[in-house]
């Protein structure tokens, strides 16, 4: 699993709905990079038209747009029946915006500026999050590597010894083997487990992510929880 | 159509309306007088005629003649009493030598009675009652009535100019004292206008009429906008101050990666930039939740248990806390019913607390989040044993939202400090400092 992890990223299509170009030009230049196949529109209308045809892995969009705004445009493609996962990239960075922008029908909500590393996170999550919900789609077990997480016993095993976890731990650990093999940002552990969506500012997640590790590593020959430098920590064998 | 200032207009009115009133009084007087002398001579003229005519029925005409001339006074002008023969002639009395009105019974009536050139010139009213072959005359000239009747018309005239002049007087003085009244107002809001919000309208009569109650209003408004105002020059000063020295670290951390020419050494310099745009990033975002938290609308509050929202804040920062040595306790002394909270950003008020208390009050060696259950609503309070902050200086770190100079070297402080007082507002509630012997308690008060 790990290891077709590069190929897995390839052939994604990718729409942008982006007015700014330079923000565009970013996006596209870093996705592709990344392996993705990227289309770029810079207008409300144009992003409705494309995404319509069902054709996407994900769409990103702005929300200030001209021609449609972007939540309305978001609204427009779920009353469509289009599922494609949405993430919104906005300005507009204060609580109740981002509350405003899931509601609208978006999955995630990314606030302007972002770092690329976030974004790259974030699109990751939601590409294969869609592909999860069409071909495993309840599962009762997650491995990685040696590590067994048992999702109906709530019980964790690493090499066949057992790992006591708190609940929060365990729910983090669930997250993070949920995305084995991809970055996860320290915000999108705040959005997920605690649902807070402000930066606390202190290293919160940091210190949760650091008790997690002793507890899965400590006694064990080989890490499992990496850091990844200015972006936030992949659960996976290798580093 | 001239338009008329306000004062000319209020002059006018008042004018108007003394002019209305005395016309309306004069006239009713005019009118009761004239009636009531009428009424007057009626009864007199009834009577004399039925007293004489008593005399006549009792004396015969001799003895009429006689009381007749007992009757009529010398200078008395205005009286009408005579006997008529059949023809319309006068036998004897006052009367006209020969009668203008018709000669049948007459209870009373007004007309004139001759038509000689001193006859026709006046109107009487009379009585006429037949004895025996003649007429008894009896009646008064209106002569009288009508110059009394003249006399009211003069004053009536006089009443009018003085209505007249006493209604400008009234109307200017009115004029005066309203547009002095509203200039008082008027001067205050266009101060207000040009920036100064400071000067409040002096009240007259201590907000018992009506400009004084605009006044009041007004003050209150002001009072509000200053307020305003001054908060938002203190987060801007704040935002800037604490903006300078990220952005200055920024800058020396860049001007340093650009000169390192080990990659990894760089990498990790660029890292480090990073971080410390985040920082800039953070407290612009919270800048942003601070000016919006005033606009805020209610909608956006749902329910929420306000022991389980420290529950979750506290299972959050335990480690974070214990890592840094401290003892961290979660006190709830009673559990409050759910109440209606911006979820979001009273956790991030929360959250701010409890970073102030591990920053400044981490010497303490503990830090605890109490939730207290009032009669009149909740507290909630992060409680520490650092330093804390002497009673004289709260006020002023409230003020500047915490801004003491001791606390200048952490960035970002004096925003946490606007956030908590902002989130706190929306709430309905207060922010407030206490002494905890020793240690500081930070204090967010929500009504029920």
């Amino acid at each position: 699993m790990v290891a077709c992890e590069s190929d897995d990223a390839v052939n994604r299509k990718i729409l942008i709905v982006e007015d700014d170009p330079s923000t565009s030009a970013y996006l596209a230049k870093g996705l592709a990079e990344a392996g993705h196949a990227v289309e770029a529109c810079a207008d409300g209308r144009d992003g409705l038209f494309l995404a319509s045809e069902g054709i996407f892995d994900l769409i990103i969009a702005d929300r200030m747009l001209p021609g449609l705004d972007g939540l309305a445009m978001v609204s427009a493609i779920r009353a469509a029946g289009i599922a494609t996962p949405v993430l919104i990239l906005s300005a507009l960075a204060a609580v109740d915006h981002r509350v405003d922008g899931l509601k609208a029908g978006a999955d995630d909500y990314l606030c302007k500026p972002f770092s690329f590393a976030e974004l790259s996170a974030r699109v990751e999550a939601l590409v294969r999050r869609s592909d999860r919900a069409a071909s495993e789609p309840q599962k009762t077990r997650l491995s990685v590597g040696d590590l067994e997480i048992d999702l109906l016993a709530r019980a964790v095993s690493r090499g066949g010894r057992a790992i006591p976890l708190g609940a929060r731990e365990f729910n983090l650990l669930e997250f993070l083997a949920r995305h084995a093999g991809q970055v996860v940002t320290r915000t999108m552990m705040l959005e997920k487990i605690w649902n807070y969506h402000f930066d606390p500012g202190s290293n919160v997640v940091d210190v949760h992510i650091g008790r997690l590790r002793r507890k899965l590593e400590d006694g064990f020959p080989t890490p499992i929880l990496h850091t990844v430098r200015g972006a936030g920590y992949r659960l996976a064998v290798e580093g | 159509m001239i338009r008329l200032s306000v004062t000319a207009r209020i002059a006018l009115l008042s004018i108007a309306l003394a002019l209305v009133s005395n016309l309306a009084l004069v006239g009713f007087v005019w009118k009761t007088t004239s009636a009531d002398a009428i009424d007057a001579i009626h009864l007199e003229t009834t009577e004399q005629s039925e007293s004489l005519r008593a005399v006549w029925r009792s004396g015969g005409l001799p003895a009429l003649r006689q009381a007749i001339d007992n009757t009529v006074v010398p200078g008395d002008v205005s009286l009408v009493l005579a006997v008529i023969d059949g023809h319309g002639r006068t036998v004897a009395g006052i009367a006209p030598a020969r009668l203008a009105v018709p000669l049948k019974a007459t209870q009373f009536r007004i007309a004139r009675l001759g038509r000689d050139e001193l006859w026709s010139a006046r109107e009487s009213g009379y009585a006429l009652h037949p004895i025996g072959p003649d007429w008894l005359l009896t009646g008064r000239n209106l002569d009288l009535i009508a110059s009394e009747e003249r006399a009211i018309e003069r004053a009536l005239a006089v009443a009018v100019l003085l209505s007249l002049g006493l209604g400008v007087l009234g109307g200017l003085v009115l004029a005066r004292y309203v547009g002095r009244r509203l200039d008082a107002i008027a001067s205050v809001i266009e101060t207000a206008g040009e920036g100064d919000l400071s000067r409040r309208v002096i009240l007259v009569t201590d907000g018992s009429d009506a400009f004084d109650r605009l006044a009041a209003r007004l003050n209150i408004m002001l009072g509000k906008l200053e307020g305003v105002m001054a908060e938002l020059r203190i987060v801007t000063d704040s935002l800037a101050h604490d903006l300078r020295s990220p952005l200055a670290r920024l800058r020396t951390k860049t001007e340093q990666a650009v000169l390192i020419a080990d990659s990894d050494a760089r990498e990790a310099a660029l890292g480090g930039l990073l971080v410390e745009t985040d920082l800039v990033m953070r407290m612009l975002t919270m800048v942003i939740e601070i000016s919006r938290s005033g606009s805020v609308s209610r909608d956006r509050f749902i329910q929420v248990s306000p022991a389980d929202l420290l529950e979750e804040i506290g299972e959050l920062y335990a480690p974070v806390a214990e890592d840094a040595g401290l003892t961290f306790t979660v006190a709830i002394d009673d559990r409050p019913p759910a109440m209606a909270l911006h979820r979001e950003l009273i956790s991030q008020a929360i959250t701010n607390l409890i970073d102030n208390a591990l920053r400044h009050g981490a010497r303490g060696g503990e830090v605890t989040l109490r939730l207290v259950h009032r009669s009149d609503g909740i507290a909630i309070q992060v409680e520490d044993r650092g330093p804390g902050i002497a009673e004289a200086d709260r006020a002023q770190a409230l003020k500047r939202f915490g801004r003491l100079d001791s606390a200048r070297s952490t960035p970002g402080a004096g925003l946490g400090m606007a956030l908590i007082e902002a989130v706190a507002r929306l709430h309905d509630g207060r922010f407030e400092l206490a002494d905890n012997a020793p240690g500081l308690v930070a204090r967010i008060v929500l009504p029920a």
